[in-house]
């Protein structure tokens, strides 16, 4: 009996020594670490060719990628000068086709004006058909870009704001200088020309920045659309003037509660 | 029969014992080590978790989490170019010329954009590249993500990372695995970056789709399959469709 129980304790501890590299795998798996992981076969894991946002030696400032130069714009950018370029392109041309053939039309769709007698106005129209794809866009990048300040309602309480104001609640320096954006359902936007409010988001305004760089042409006058149709769609409408099949939807809600 | 009388040399019984050890030995011993290499030089062990340490403490946590930021707001080229790029310093400086403008932790940010050391104005911040693949592989992010496949099913949680760390195995087995069939990993292209996005949510899902409630399509990943034009496990798992 005191044999077998030796036996048992030698066998044991053999296993549980075999267990301690389990035990330190285990332990690596489920903790992070800072060092890069063990690459034992390297192959060609590593070329040295240029990738994007790459280091390279090559350029004083240590980057790969070239930056933007001013006056020139990508390729890829949606815009094509003229309708065979925009139907050569493979992927672009039913979707975002808009297309730049004069000096005009550059004003109009680049810049949201019209140069005459060497003034310039801002159009108060959108220069590209709006459809409801076109709309959904603009609601897709509005959600994306706006959002984070101005709110889904476009009132200017989104989550950046509500987090500053708790931060200078508290009385946190880092509140800074922030101010509440604007509320882009309110007059000051609603009577802005599609052309001025086109260049608020390709050239920025007091606090705002500018987005022309994050934000593509097409896709800032998708925008544009998208502010003009919540602007409208955030006005008080009286019951009494509403269509009567959306009345009747109301018909269980006390009329105070319904707007104004 | 001389040499009968002469003692033969014999075992002594313990080697009996040795003998039954090594051949033991010799059965468990490949075992034991085969197992050992799969659980400890398996993608999962070797490539998830790696955390490395920016030289700017960047919340995704508190940016993409508690601000609810969309990914595309600094990521912006991620649906239209095979590469989901970094951010430029503009981009912080968008809202951090007036938030945390003296921040410590913003000193680098504040360098590069022009406003701190003239020195570095210009020179683009040292971020360190978290989910990395070999050079040979050709991946394209606008493709996977106009196919409706989310940032989640490649890099995690991101929105709950206070530090960015590698939440996946981004080995070639993982990703074929997706490859041979995509369709459980799919879903509306204007939900990949809604990162608590699920399928159960049926308003959300038909205004996704453009569709009312009562024709939702019932396999969804199928669905999909069609409509975003996703090519079928043989074009999908060639060689060519990553490496070139």
């Amino acid at each position: 009996m005191k044999r077998s129980a030796r036996k048992f304790f030698i066998y044991g501890d053999i296993v549980l020594l075999l267990l301690i590299p389990f035990a330190i795998i285990a332990l690596h798996r489920y903790e992070r670490s800072p060092t890069p992981r063990l690459a034992i076969i390297q192959d060609m894991d590593q070329m040295p060719y240029l990738k994007p946002q790459r280091p390279s030696p090559l350029f004083a400032d240590g980057r790969a990628m070239r930056p933007h130069i001013p006056g020139t714009m990508a390729r890829e950018d949606f815009v094509f000068l003229n309708t065979a370029e925009a139907r050569a392109h493979p992927n672009n041309w039913k979707k975002d086709h808009v297309v730049i053939n004069s000096g005009q039309k550059y004003d109009r769709i680049m810049l949201g004006q019209v140069i005459s007698g060497g003034k310039a106005r801002f159009i108060s129209h959108i220069p590209i058909p709006i459809t409801r794809r076109f709309l959904e866009r603009g609601r897709g990048k509005f959600d994306i870009y706006c959002t984070p300040c101005h709110g889904y309602d476009g009132r200017g309480n989104g989550t950046i704001n509500r987090y500053v104001n708790r931060l200078r609640a508290a009385g946190s320096p880092d509140a800074g200088t922030w101010v509440q954006p604007t509320d882009l359902t309110g007059p000051g936007v609603q009577y802005l020309p599609a052309g001025g409010l086109y260049n608020v988001i390709t050239n920025g305004i007091a606090a705002m920045a500018s987005y022309k760089d994050q934000i593509p042409v097409v896709d800032r006058w998708a925008i544009v659309a998208y502010v003009k149709a919540l602007a409208l769609s955030q006005k008080v409408v009286p019951v009494d003037r509403l269509p009567p099949p959306v009345r009747a939807k109301l018909g269980a809600v006390p009329a105070a509660k319904v707007g104004k | 029969m001389s040499d009968s009388n002469k003692p033969h040399f014999v075992f002594p019984k313990w080697t009996n014992k040795i003998v039954k050890v090594i051949l033991i030995g010799a059965v468990l011993l490949p075992i034991y080590v085969v197992l050992l290499l799969y659980y400890g030089a398996n993608a999962r062990t070797l490539n998830v978790g790696y955390e490395p340490v920016q030289p700017v403490p960047f919340s995704h946590a508190l940016h993409a989490g508690t601000l609810g930021i969309n990914c595309e707001y600094c990521h912006t080229d991620v649906a239209r170019a095979a590469f989901a790029a970094l951010p430029p310093t503009q981009t912080c400086m968008n809202c951090h010329t007036a938030i945390a403008p003296k921040s410590r932790k913003l000193q680098l940010v504040r360098d590069s954009y022009g406003t701190g050391n003239p020195k570095l104005a210009g020179m683009p911040i040292p971020w360190k590249k978290v989910n990395a693949l070999p050079d040979y592989v050709y991946f394209n992010h606008a493709a996977h993500v106009n196919a409706g496949i989310s940032c989640l099913v490649c890099h995690g949680h991101v929105n709950e990372m206070t530090r960015v760390y590698q939440a996946r195995p981004l080995n070639m087995a993982w990703c074929l695995a997706c490859h041979r069939n995509p369709a459980p990993y799919l879903r509306p292209r204007n939900e990949v970056t809604n990162l608590s996005w699920t399928p159960k949510n049926k308003t959300r899902l038909a205004r996704d789709l453009g569709l009312s409630v009562a024709k939702l399509p019932k396999n969804l990943g199928k669905y999909l399959m069609a409509r975003y034009h996703i090519p079928g496990k043989k074009i999908l798992t060639d060689c060519e469709t990553c490496h070139r």
